[in-house]
């Protein structure tokens, strides 16, 4: 289950931020910036860009939290404004770049991915995350979209402006980029089953 | 190859074993927080656009209310005996509607508030803080601070319906902070000295 999910804020404090006491969207900022931060960060590498996009997030949350009906989680909510700021942000990078997000995944070929200094045998969470950053920023997205906050196919295609068959092809195309990193034991059943590092 | 299984190879590209470790392995990549500049922009921005009011403080104040106020406190410590601390007392560090909790919930409760209330005095005994400080110490300390100024603030609301395990939580959130805070002061404290 995505962080987001597990921080709880009390109804009475979102009534609050709702009619614009800046206490109460401090106390909601000091519960979600890490994991805002966090996501943003992930999408787009840079934390000068990712305490812009966390700046965005908030003020989008205090501009709209009037029309939060707690229909949903708070957390899920946030998150999608948090995912939806990173996304716009990617966007107009790569159209500043003038790419579209097809030729996104072109920028990095598999022997350049090698020399990136992605571990054959890495069994930490530093090679996961340098690998992580070496995938474009459309396949970083969907994976974390898709294997950590939850996202189906159909909600990412959504996201992106895509087609769900967009999200499949980058899901896998990064899962064979991070593959090496889960190293198989020597040692591996003959029956098929496998001892990973994680 | 059927086109349903051609997808799902497709998709996957790893096996259900190497797709759960993937899973738990960028699951379990550290957080990051944020600079503590970041959210004095968002207020910044925030009260220039009018999204927030102003906290009270900050509100432009006149030479009679200040001078009101600062009769109305000579008047209550005159008029209220015990309302300002006698010296040596130490400042309560309990947020009011604790004494409002019904005995029954104080049992699990007492202990976390002791607690609290030792660390409180533990971080008063430690030397003043130094004048030259790591930036770094510095945004940590100020966010444990601010934090616990929050989990303060939702524990003293009179809006805000704590269930009693909801209490504790805060509670044990309230001391925890704390200790990381001393930690950080006593070490600081122990820098400064040489």
């Amino acid at each position: 289950m995505s962080k987001f999910a597990d921080i709880q804020i009390d109804p009475a404090i979102v009534k609050k931020a709702a009619r614009g006491d800046s206490k109460a969207h401090e106390i909601i900022y000091r519960a979600f910036a890490t994991p805002v931060y966090s996501i943003c960060l992930r999408f787009t590498k840079v934390p000068a860009h990712a305490e812009d996009l966390v700046q965005e997030t908030f003020i989008e949350i205090m501009r709209s939290i009037p029309k939060f009906r707690g229909e949903a989680a708070l957390g899920s909510w946030i998150r999608r404004i948090a995912v939806t700021k990173s996304l716009m942000f990617l966007r107009s990078a790569w159209t500043k770049r003038g790419q579209t997000l097809e030729d996104d995944w072109q920028d990095v070929t598999e022997g350049q991915a090698a020399s990136h200094g992605i571990s054959s045998h890495p069994d930490d969470a530093l090679d996961l995350d340098a690998a992580l950053a070496n995938l474009t920023d459309v396949s970083r997205a969907v994976v974390w979209l898709h294997d950590v906050e939850g996202f189906t196919h159909k909600e990412i295609a959504g996201l992106m402006g895509k087609t769900e068959s967009f999200s499949k092809s980058q899901l896998s195309r990064a899962y064979r980029r991070l593959r090496p990193l889960l190293a198989v034991d020597e040692n591996a059943q003959p029956d098929g089953a496998v001892v990973r590092s994680y | 190859m059927s086109g349903d299984r051609k997808e799902k190879e497709m998709i996957c590209a790893l096996t259900a074993d190497e797709h759960n470790a993937l899973q738990k392995g960028l699951r379990e990549l550290p957080d990051t927080m944020p600079p503590r500049a970041v959210w004095h922009r968002i207020r910044e921005q925030a009260e220039a656009e009018g999204l927030v009011n102003k906290p009270r403080m900050q509100r432009r104040s006149t030479w009679y209310t200040g001078a009101g106020l600062a009769a109305a406190a000579v008047i209550a410590a005159i008029v209220i005996p015990g309302v300002i601390n006698p010296p040596g007392e130490e400042f309560p560090t309990v947020p009011p509607n604790v004494s409002e909790t019904p005995v029954a919930e104080l049992t699990a409760l007492q202990t976390l508030m002791v607690e609290s209330r030792q660390l409180e005095s533990d971080l008063r005994a430690l030397p003043d803080e130094p004048r030259v400080m790591r930036a770094g110490t510095v945004a940590t300390i100020s966010d444990l601070e601010d934090r616990i100024a929050a989990i303060d603030y939702q524990l003293n609301d009179p809006e805000v319906r704590m269930t009693p395990e909801d209490k504790e939580l805060f509670w044990r959130e309230r001391v925890r902070l704390m200790k990381l805070l001393l930690q950080l002061r006593y070490a600081q404290a122990q820098r400064a000295a040489f």
